[in-house]
C-alpha cells in the first residue's frame, strides 16, 4: 500500500467579517473566527500503481486533502503516510518521491527555455545523470518535447506546457503523481496525448495516479476507482462500473415522431417523460423496472416512430445526481 | 542539502538579470547623474563651509560615489519575490519541493547580486571621469572593504527576507518598507556619512547600529576612517549583527512556514 489515510481531518478558522463602515473598523480590533471543516474523517487506502479519480464539487475539500498528502497542510486531526512517509513530518523526504502536476499553473520556469527548467529540476532533485537523460529522451519520445523544448515557456501553446509541466514532475521518477485537473483548457487532441501519457506510465512505469478534476470523461478513460467527496466526506470509494450499476440503472430513450408529441402520454411504471420539443419526446425510465422494447411498443401503439435512440446516463450525469442529492442515496453502500 | 541546486538557482538569477538590457543601462546611467548631483552639491558645501567631520572633500567624493555602487549592490532585494510568492500562494509549490526557500531565495539573490556587481564596473570606470576618487589605502584595506561588503550583503539579506516573511502576516508591508529603507538610508551613512551627526552618545550608537553594517563600515574602510587597527573590530560588530538578524530570519521564517502549514495560508 502506497497511500493510506486515516480518519483524515482539517479545521480551517476564518475571520468573520463584519460588514459597513463600523464593522470594517470593528474588524481592525476585534476578531472572532469561525471553524469550518475542510476535510472531515477521510480514510482510504491505495496500492501502489493505482490511478484513483479523486473527485467532488468545488469546495468539497479535494485539494486540502491533497496539500495533507503533499506535506504542505497539517491535518488537525487523523492521519496519513505516503509510502510510509508522514508527509508533514518530513515534508522535504516526502518531496522527493512524489510528483504535482496543476493544470492552472506550471512549475516551469517562465522565462527559460523548457530544457532548462529540466535541467534545474535535475539539480533540484539530485537526479544521477544517467538516469536523468534515460528519462529525459523516453519523455521526449512519449509527449514530442523535441519540437520546443529550447522554446522558452511563456512561448509555449498550452498543451504543449502541460506536455512540459507532465515531464518535469517525472523526471526524478515519483512513486506518487498527483494531478489536479491537468488537462483543463486543452483541445481534444492535447487531452488525448496528456491521457494516453498518463494511462502509458502508469502502466509501465507502476506511477501511482491520484487525479483530480472536474473532467468526468478523463476519469472514465483513465481510473478504474474513483473516491468522491463532498463537503469534506466522503461518499464513495468504489469503481465506476460498481457505481453506474447502482446509481445509473436508468436509461434515457429520444424517439422522433411522425406528430407533435405535445399529447403523447406514456402509462408504464417507472417512465418520466423529460421532455417534448415539437416531433422530439425524450424519456428516462428505469431499467429495472421497464424494458426497451416495451416502452417502445407502448409507444408504438400511439404514433409512429421515425427514429429512436437509447442512452446510457454518462458518468457526469450520475456524478452530478449525487452531488445534489447529497449523502442520502450514498449512505446505503458507499464502500466497497 | 543539495549544493549543486543552489549554485543553479545563483547561475539562473544570473543569467536572468543580464537578459534586462535596457535595465543595465539606465541603472548605469542614473548611477552617473547622481554621482554629478551629489559631487556639485558636496563640493559647494564645502566650499561655503570649509573640511567637515574630519572628512576632506576628495574623501567625501569618493564615499558619495562608493555609496551610490552600493545602493546597486544592495538594492536587489531578492527577497521581494517571497512577498509574491505569499500573497497568490505559489509558495505551496516551492514547499512540495526538496529544497529549502530561504537558502533558495539567497542564492537567487546571490546571482542577481553577482549580475549587479558587473554594473558596478562601468558605473565606476565612468564615474572617475566625473569625479576625483581616491583608490583604498592598501591591499590590506581593499580586501577589508571587500569582506564588508560581503557581509553587509548578508544582513541587507536578512532584512528583506525578515520584511518578505512579515507577508506571511499582514499580506500588504510596503507601509513599513518605505518605513525601514528610509530609517536605513539615514542611520547606514548611505546619504551622509555617520560622523556628521552629533558627536558622543548619539554617533557611538549609529556607528554601532546594525545598520551601520552596510555602508558605514566598507566606505569607512575605504576612506581611512577605519583604520586597520580597528578592521577586526569593525568586521566583528558586522558579523555580531549577521548573527542577530540571521537567527531572528531563519526563526521568523520557521514560525511562518508553520503558520501556513498549520492554517493554510
Amino acid at each position: 500500500m502506497i497511500i493510506r489515510a486515516e480518519h483524515l481531518t482539517k479545521q480551517f478558522k476564518s475571520l468573520r467579517r463584519k460588514d459597513g463602515v463600523v464593522g470594517t473598523l470593528a474588524n481592525l480590533f476585534s476578531r472572532e473566527y469561525d471553524l469550518k471543516d475542510a476535510v472531515k474523517d477521510v480514510s482510504f487506502e491505495l496500492e501502489a500503481g493505482e490511478l484513483v479519480g479523486y473527485i467532488g464539487p468545488n469546495g468539497a475539500g479535494k485539494s486540502t486533502t491533497i496539500k495533507m498528502l503533499t506535506g504542505i497542510l497539517v491535518p488537525s486531526a487523523g492521519s496519513c503516510t505516503v509510502d510510509g512517509v508522514v508527509p508533514w513530518l518530513d515534508r522535504k523526504g516526502n518531496a522527493r518521491q512524489i510528483g504535482v502536476v496543476f493544470g492552472q499553473r506550471t512549475q516551469l520556469y517562465w522565462d527559460l527555455p523548457l530544457i532548462e527548467s529540466f535541467r534545474l529540476l535535475r539539480a533540484i532533485y539530485g537526479i544521477p545523470h544517467d538516469r536523468y537523460e534515460q528519462n529525459l529522451k523516453a519523455f521526449t519520445d512519449l509527449l514530442d518535447l523535441d519540437e520546443f523544448i529550447r522554446t522558452p515557456v511563456r512561448q509555449l501553446s498550452l498543451g504543449q506546457r502541460m506536455r512540459g509541466d507532465f515531464a518535469a514532475a517525472m523526471l526524478h521518477e515519483p512513486k506518487v503523481v498527483f494531478l489536479d485537473e491537468p488537462t483543463i483548457g486543452l483541445d481534444v487532441v492535447a487531452k488525448e496525448a496528456i491521457r494516453e501519457f498518463i494511462a502509458r506510465t502508469n502502466r509501465t512505469r507502476g506511477t501511482t495516479y491520484v487525479l483530480t478534476t472536474h473532467d468526468l470523461n478523463d476519469v472514465e478513460k483513465l481510473c478504474d476507482r474513483i473516491i468522491i467527496i463532498d463537503h469534506g466526506s466522503k461518499l464513495y470509494d468504489g469503481s465506476i462500473d460498481a457505481i453506474k450499476e447502482r446509481y445509473g440503472g436508468k436509461r434515457v430513450l429520444t424517439a422522433d415522431l411522425t406528430v407533435a408529441c405535445a399529447d403523447i402520454e406514456v402509462r408504464l411504471p417507472g417512465t418520466t417523460v423529460v421532455s417534448r420539443e415539437g416531433h422530439r419526446i425524450t424519456i428516462e425510465f428505469d431499467r429495472s423496472r421497464v424494458r426497451a422494447d416495451e416502452l417502445i411498443v407502448e409507444l408504438s401503439r400511439t404514433c409512429e416512430l421515425k427514429d429512436v435512440t437509447i442512452a446510457e446516463p454518462e458518468l457526469e450525469a450520475i456524478i452530478r445526481q449525487i452531488y445534489q442529492s447529497g449523502l442520502e442515496p450514498l449512505t446505503a453502500g458507499a464502500t466497497t | 542539502m543539495r549544493l549543486e541546486a543552489y549554485v543553479e538557482f545563483a547561475k539562473r538569477a544570473f543569467s536572468r538579470e543580464g537578459t534586462y538590457r535596457f535595465q543595465v543601462f539606465s541603472r548605469v546611467g542614473s548611477v552617473l547623474l547622481r554621482v554629478f548631483l551629489l559631487a556639485t552639491l558636496w563640493t559647494n558645501l564645502y566650499r561655503a563651509n570649509g573640511e567637515q567631520a574630519g572628512i576632506p572633500l576628495h574623501s567625501m567624493l569618493t564615499y558619495v560615489v562608493l555609496a551610490l555602487l552600493l545602493d546597486i549592490v544592495y538594492g536587489v532585494n531578492g527577497a521581494y519575490v517571497v512577498r509574491e510568492k505569499i500573497r497568490e500562494g505559489t509558495i505551496a509549490i516551492d514547499f512540495m519541493r526538496p529544497i529549502s526557500v530561504p537558502l533558495y531565495v539567497f542564492s537567487d539573490t546571490l546571482g542577481q547580486t553577482g549580475f549587479a556587481l558587473l554594473q558596478c564596473v562601468p558605473a565606476l570606470v565612468l564615474s572617475a571621469f566625473l569625479v576625483h576618487l581616491d583608490g583604498p589605502p592598501s591591499v590590506l584595506a581593499f580586501v577589508a572593504f571587500v569582506a564588508a561588503v560581503a557581509i553587509g550583503f548578508v544582513v541587507n539579506y536578512f532584512i528583506d527576507m525578515i520584511m518578505a516573511t512579515m507577508t506571511f502576516w499582514t499580506m500588504e508591508i510596503f507601509g513599513i518598507q518605505i518605513m525601514v529603507q528610509f530609517i536605513a538610508s539615514l542611520l547606514s551613512g548611505s546619504l551622509v556619512p555617520l560622523y556628521f551627526f552629533p558627536q558622543g552618545a548619539i554617533q557611538q550608537i549609529l556607528l554601532n547600529s546594525p545598520f551601520a553594517t552596510l555602508y558605514n563600515v566598507p566606505l569607512s574602510i575605504w576612506i581611512g576612517k577605519i583604520e586597520p587597527a580597528q578592521y577586526a573590530a569593525a568586521l566583528g560588530l558586522q558579523l555580531f549583527w549577521a548573527t542577530v538578524f540571521g537567527s531572528f530570519a531563519v526563526w521568523l521564517w520557521s514560525v511562518g512556514e508553520r503558520k501556513v502549514v498549520i492554517q493554510g495560508g
